[in-house]
């Protein structure tokens, strides 16, 4: 909606700038997005006469004009217009001006001839009128004027971005009213007055019927003959083009102009061309053809709210009207229509039509059901007073079930109570008033609940109390202070104000504090439980309960009024387990140097495809968008990796080798495709690296991450998770390199799985580098983390170490032998650690050398070198039966 | 004797005083001290003295070994500082060198963003809640008051999975999820944090994806006071002591009042600059006053109780702090963006 400063004026009287207004609604609730300045960029823009108008010497369409601006001097510009001659008075972009099309006019010479500004456009302009040539002003036109000033242009336009709630200000006169309720003006709004000048009975005429009474609530219509189509007065084009809208006959500009004046929408029907002269608002049949009036064939889905002639439909009802019964130059006799339509049903249909008309727009924001007689009759009475028509007597009233008022029990302590207010009876009823609600008391002596009367009657025990015990250790002067420290609190406790009792004398004070506390808990019963009953204007909707009177108060008597305190009450923050298990995890990853990446839910087939998920993989039942953004992104995800690979593959496009990511993110698991339930959400984490071991310096190790980096990120992730004793094995993975695949176990549940990108995945990510990545469930990780931490204790006694280097064939794994180590080595065995392994020409090719250090100790006591030695004696008979391994000398 | 003890003293000195080193030192300790040296075998003729001389030359001797001791302990001291200097100054490197660096981990500026406003609301007495990010059409906007062809709808482009199922738009159905596992009108004091999707462009200011933290409080005699105190403390906790905040009275279906917050612009402190666009204030929360068909709606019973609840973009607080200019820079994942923070 937007409306020009100076229609709202017409209505009221005020002396604001377009500015102050567009701060004064906005705070009010009634958001202005945009504030047109009247003239802006017009300001180097004034009246010139052509006085001299000679053919450029090297162009054949340029033209030279000496141009009289009201200076001693002319002016030579040059113009491309084929529409100039000598004479015509024209808008002039002097040297300097920033036009609001976006030109900047300055000195400048074209194909070789000077030229000192501009003949402007309508377009250059920004205002209505032919663009095909410069604007050409009337010839009595005074020259030297500011053009914004001849062209009328001293109008500020208000742009406003309404909530879908205030549907009563999307129209001028609801705005003027929210103006009157905030400024304290009277608005003025123009008298109906309609001469139903035509004998003849609108009823006796037309026939209109509802068959769609939950889709049409009421449909009113005049009848207007002798028609006279001709353009609007001047002031109403103005008014309508204020308001972003083109004038285009009387008839049309008329409906166009009530309705942005009251917010009813109105549409006019050529009576000889309605059939059967009979207007029925129905539910259209499926593949009805409807002819709407931007001459487009359209067919019906069904169900949507038509306005019907005797034969066929003859306009989507509040959206667009119908071809056939458009208004045209035959046109003598009118049916005006005022309807009211279901907003849901509006909406519907204009969203499937793909139209937003003004009208539309309207409806389904809810119109006045009340209104449309009063619009019918603005819309007689401008036209009657264009001499454009006659009126028929009577109104055509189709209102099956009269909406009933809308009625409010409130007491002002509720509203209080709601804003954290202390708003009086008066200011909260005054406001409520202002804004058109009548306010009726209702008392309400049965609204005093028991909650009241034990807040008085408490604060009275208290108060009493008090004063005896005041009375036994003070002064008489101090006790009446004291005394009224107390009171003033009592008062504060049932909700009136100690300043009602304070001009008291003292002596009176004392005298008559039975009475006074008598009476003070009298008029506070009064007080909390006075009842208003509020009738809702019937231009508001939106107001139904007491809460959206509490808005009213609060919106009106500003925001800023409202105090700011905090809940009463002491609660317990705190995070659930599962959300401080994902912190801690991001805590180790980045203290690992790990980054934390957070990516979109969304992956394609495609990348399904890059990542090798073999084709039957459950990990392929992605749950598919139906609108997705993209063509690229129509899936959510069923896996972290396909986020991780992502984000490498980017940053490797972007030269960036050296990565370290991780993220933890849920992915959706389908129950069931296509989806019937929400699927499950399940959290992952998901790392990758890539690049240098070590960052890039002058003395830092070049060499590139590998295998046992990321596992060694992992095995530093379950230390500090506190997971132990799991184990790790060869494992299989669709997206890694079936060689470089660990899986970390723990029974059957996998924990961790970390590896080598598979080399064709990394080709086709077009990462040309060795990838690591790991995945894990964080549910299985926090069902396997220790819930308490334990330490061990410090050792008492000196631990003794073998060292055990043994050559083995290639393919025996070291993690096996480190079991049969562990196992046989005895009580005393503390751990194994494997500190070299050695391939090359000291050994034979078949061999590999793997050694071990060996530890072991006692609790008890120092132990023998004996005792280890016969340790040692057994593990190496073990894997040399186990493994073939013979003793590396 | 005693002269040529004197002699042996000023030969001793002079030797000590011209040492350079600790070994010249040492044979000096040995030439004179060391069981062959020159004082030894003094001692060792005094053997031809008489009893009368003994005593008085052996002072003399011993004086002299104390004071040749002394001497040279001073100069072994000396030389071993000098000698520590010359290594010291040997050892010299060229600090200016970069130091030897590890990759150090971060979280994302959005993590870190939302750490700080969880801390703060938890630090006020509220508990982080999380609820999934497909939801039904029920939880996303019927219970919150958004009946379907409501107007409101519009404000909301959706991701849909199916009529009735769709990524949620706001992290509110977690606010319904949480309101119906309270029973009897229990107090609620929470936020909900969380990933939303609406069917934005992606471009410098819209991200079809982005994180909202969303608070809920319920409780007898609560306030649209206690909205504007809560909202007014958590504002100076995140953006500082001198912001203030302003609020203009909205739409939504879930709240009434309902209102707009603004907070002072972070940058310029209200005079006006790019950020806020000359304005001074910055828009960053939607709130209000819980609408008693939504308390209804998960159980709760208006007439004993209220509530408020507000909303909030982390992205929006995220480039805020950070000076950031576009909204893409926290989901490219870009290895240089993610090190600064």
């Amino acid at each position: 909606m937007q409306v020009s400063t100076k229609w709202l004026k017409d209505y009221i009287e005020i002396n604001l700038t377009a500015d102050e207004l567009a701060e004064k609604f906005t705070l009010a609730g009634i958001p202005v997005e945009n504030v047109i300045k009247a003239g802006e960029g017009l300001e180097k823009v004034i009246t010139g006469r052509i006085e001299e108008l000679t053919a450029h010497p090297d162009s054949d369409h340029l033209l030279v004009c000496q141009m009289n601006v009201g200076e001693e001097n002319l002016l030579q510009i040059v113009t491309g217009a084929p529409n100039v001659k000598q004479g015509q008075i024209v808008p002039v972009a002097m040297i300097g001006a920033n036009l609001p099309c976006g030109k900047k006019i300055s000195k400048g010479k074209m194909r070789g001839v000077v030229s000192n500004g501009m003949l402007c456009s309508a377009d250059e302009l920004k205002i209505e009128g032919d663009s095909s040539g410069i604007y050409i002003l009337p010839d009595d036109t005074p020259i030297g004027l500011p053009a914004a000033k001849v062209l009328g242009l001293d109008d500020d336009i208000l742009e406003f971005e309404l909530t879908a709630n205030r549907g009563d200000c999307f129209s001028v006169i609801g705005l003027v009213r929210e103006l009157a309720v905030l400024t304290g003006k009277k608005p003025n709004f123009p008298e109906i007055k309609v001469d139903e000048n035509d004998e003849r009975n609108a009823a006796d005429l037309v026939k209109i019927g509802i068959d769609a009474p939950d889709l049409c609530g009421r449909f009113s219509a005049r009848v207007l003959t002798n028609v006279k189509l001709a353009p609007s007065p001047e002031w109403m084009v103005k008014r309508l083009e204020g308001a972003g809208m083109r004038a285009i006959n009387n008839v049309v500009d008329v409906t166009n102009f009530v309705m942005l004046e009251m917010g009813q929408p109105l549409h006019a029907y050529d009576f000889d061309e309605v059939k059967g002269h009979e207007l029925t608002a129905r539910r259209a049949v499926e593949f009805e053809p409807l002819h709407t009036l931007d001459d487009t064939n359209r067919l019906a889905k069904g169900g949507e709210l038509v306005i019907a002639d005797a034969e066929k439909a003859a306009g989507l009802a509040g959206i667009m009207g119908g071809f056939e019964t458009e208004i045209t130059e035959k046109t003598t006799t009118v049916i005006l229509e005022a309807a009211s339509f279901n907003y849901a049903s509006i909406r519907r249909t204009s969203r499937a039509v793909g139209i937003h008309s003004e009208a539309s727009g309207r409806f389904e924001r809810g119109t006045n059901i009340n209104g449309t007689i009063a619009a019918l009759d603005r819309v007689a009475q401008l036209l009657q007073e264009m001499g454009a028509c006659d009126v028929c007597k009577g109104v055509v009233d189709i209102y099956p079930a009269p909406k009933p008022e809308v009625k409010i029990k409130f007491t002002p302590a509720q509203i209080n109570a709601r804003l954290g207010t202390n708003f009086t009876d008066a200011q909260i009823i005054d406001v409520l008033e202002a804004l058109g609600f009548k306010i009726e008391n209702v008392g309400g002596v049965d609204e005093l609940t028991d909650e009241v009367v034990d807040k008085i009657s408490a604060a009275t025990k208290n108060f009493s109390k008090a004063a005896r015990e005041l009375g036994k250790k003070t002064t008489a002067e101090n006790f009446v202070k004291n005394l009224g420290a107390h009171f003033s609190e009592l008062f504060k406790n049932v909700g009136a104000k100690a300043s009602e009792v304070k001009d008291l004398g003292v002596e009176d004070f004392i005298k008559g504090l039975g009475s006074n506390v008598e009476n003070l808990v009298k008029s506070a019963d009064l007080k909390l439980s006075s009842a208003y009953e509020a009738t809702v204007p019937d231009w508001r909707n939106d107001v139904t309960i007491p809460d959206d009177l509490s808005e009213e108060v609060a919106r009106i008597f500003g925001f800023d009024k409202i105090p700011s305190t905090l809940p009463k009450g002491n609660q317990q923050g705190r995070q659930s387990a599962t959300q401080n298990f994902i912190d801690h995890i991001k805590d180790i990853l980045t203290g690992l140097g790990m980054c934390e990446e957070l990516s979109f839910a969304f992956t394609s087939e495609a990348m399904f495809d890059k990542m090798q998920v073999p084709a039957d993989s459950e990990l392929r039942r992605a749950v598919p968008i139906m609108n997705p953004l993209t063509d690229e992104a129509p899936l959510l995800r069923t896996t972290l990796l396909a986020s991780v690979f992502e984000n490498a593959a980017r940053n490797f496009s972007r030269k960036n080798e050296d990565v370290r990511l991780f993220e933890v993110a849920p992915v959706f698991i389908p129950k069931a495709l296509p989806v019937t339930e929400l699927p499950r959400e399940k959290q992952k984490l998901a790392g990758l690296l890539m690049g240098r071991r070590e960052p890039k310096g002058w003395s830092q190790n070049p060499a590139q991450v590998d295998f046992y980096d990321a596992k060694g990120i992992v095995e530093e992730l379950l230390a500090g998770l506190s997971i132990a004793n799991y184990f790790v094995e060869a494992g299989e993975h669709y997206a890694l390199h079936p060689g470089k695949t660990a899986v970390f176990k723990k029974g059957r549940d996998i924990l961790v799985t970390v590896g080598e990108v598979h080399p064709a995945v990394a080709e086709a990510l077009g990462i040309k580098k060795k990838i690591y990545v790991f995945e894990a469930d964080v549910e299985t990780l926090q069902k396997f983390a220790a819930k308490k931490f334990t330490f061990e204790h410090l050792p008492k006694y000196p631990s003794i170490s073998r060292d055990l280097a043994i050559l083995v064939g290639h393919d025996v794994a070291a993690g096996d032998v480190e079991k049969v180590i562990a196992k046989n080595a005895g009580q005393f065995f503390k751990g194994v650690t494997l500190f070299d392994v050695y391939t090359g020409e000291r050994i034979s090719a078949d061999k590999k050398s793997l050694a071990f250090a060996i530890e072991f100790r006692s609790k008890e006591r120092t132990l023998k070198d004996e005792e280890a030695d016969e340790a040692f004696k057994n593990i190496l008979s073990a894997v040399e039966k186990e493994f073939g391994a013979e003793l590396r000398s | 004797m005693e002269q040529q003890i004197k002699d042996l003293r000023l030969r001793a000195d002079d030797a000590i005083k011209n040492s350079a080193t600790l070994k010249e030192l040492d044979e000096v300790r040995v030439k004179f001290l060391g069981k062959k040296g020159e004082l030894t075998s003094v001692l060792r003729g005094m053997s031809k003295l008489s009893a009368e001389e003994r005593p008085l030359v052996g002072k003399i001797v011993n004086e002299a070994r104390a004071e040749i001791e002394q001497l040279i302990a001073q100069k072994n001291s000396e030389l071993k500082a000098l000698e520590l200097q010359k290594k010291l100054a040997s050892e010299k490197i060229d600090v200016t060198l970069a130091g030897r660096r590890v990759h150090a981990g971060h979280l994302h500026p959005l993590t870190l963003t939302l750490n700080r406003v969880k801390e703060i609301f938890i630090s006020m007495g509220y508990s982080v809640e999380e609820g999934p990010e497909v939801e039904t059409d029920y939880y996303n906007f019927e219970a919150l008051n958004l009946p379907k062809d409501h107007p409101a709808r519009d404000m909301q482009d959706s991701f849909y999975i199916t009529e009735e199922i769709l990524l949620r738009t706001q992290t509110s159905p977690v606010q319904a999820r949480t309101m119906e596992r309270h029973k009897n009108n229990e107090p609620i004091r929470m936020i909900a944090p969380g990933r939303v999707y609406r069917r934005d462009d992606y471009d410098a200011s819209h991200s079809p994806m982005f994180t909202q933290v969303e608070g809920l409080v319920i409780d007898k005699g609560i306030s649209f006071a206690d909205l504007k105190g809560t909202l007014e403390d958590f504002s100076k906790k995140i953006f500082g002591e001198r912001t203030k905040i302003r609020l203009r009275p909205s739409f939504f279906p879930f709240t009434e009042p309902s209102a707009e917050v603004d907070v002072s612009c972070v940058m310029c402190h209200g005079d006006g600059c790019k950020v806020c666009q000359g304005t001074g204030w910055l828009e960053i929360l939607g709130a209000g006053m819980v609408h008693p068909d939504v308390l209804k709606m998960s159980g709760y019973d208006p007439n004993e109780v209220s509530g408020f609840a507000f909303g909030m973009g982390i992205e929006r607080i995220a480039m805020l702090s950070y000076g950031l200019d576009d909204m893409r820079l926290l989901y490219d994942n870009d290895v240089r963006f993610l090190n600064q923070f």
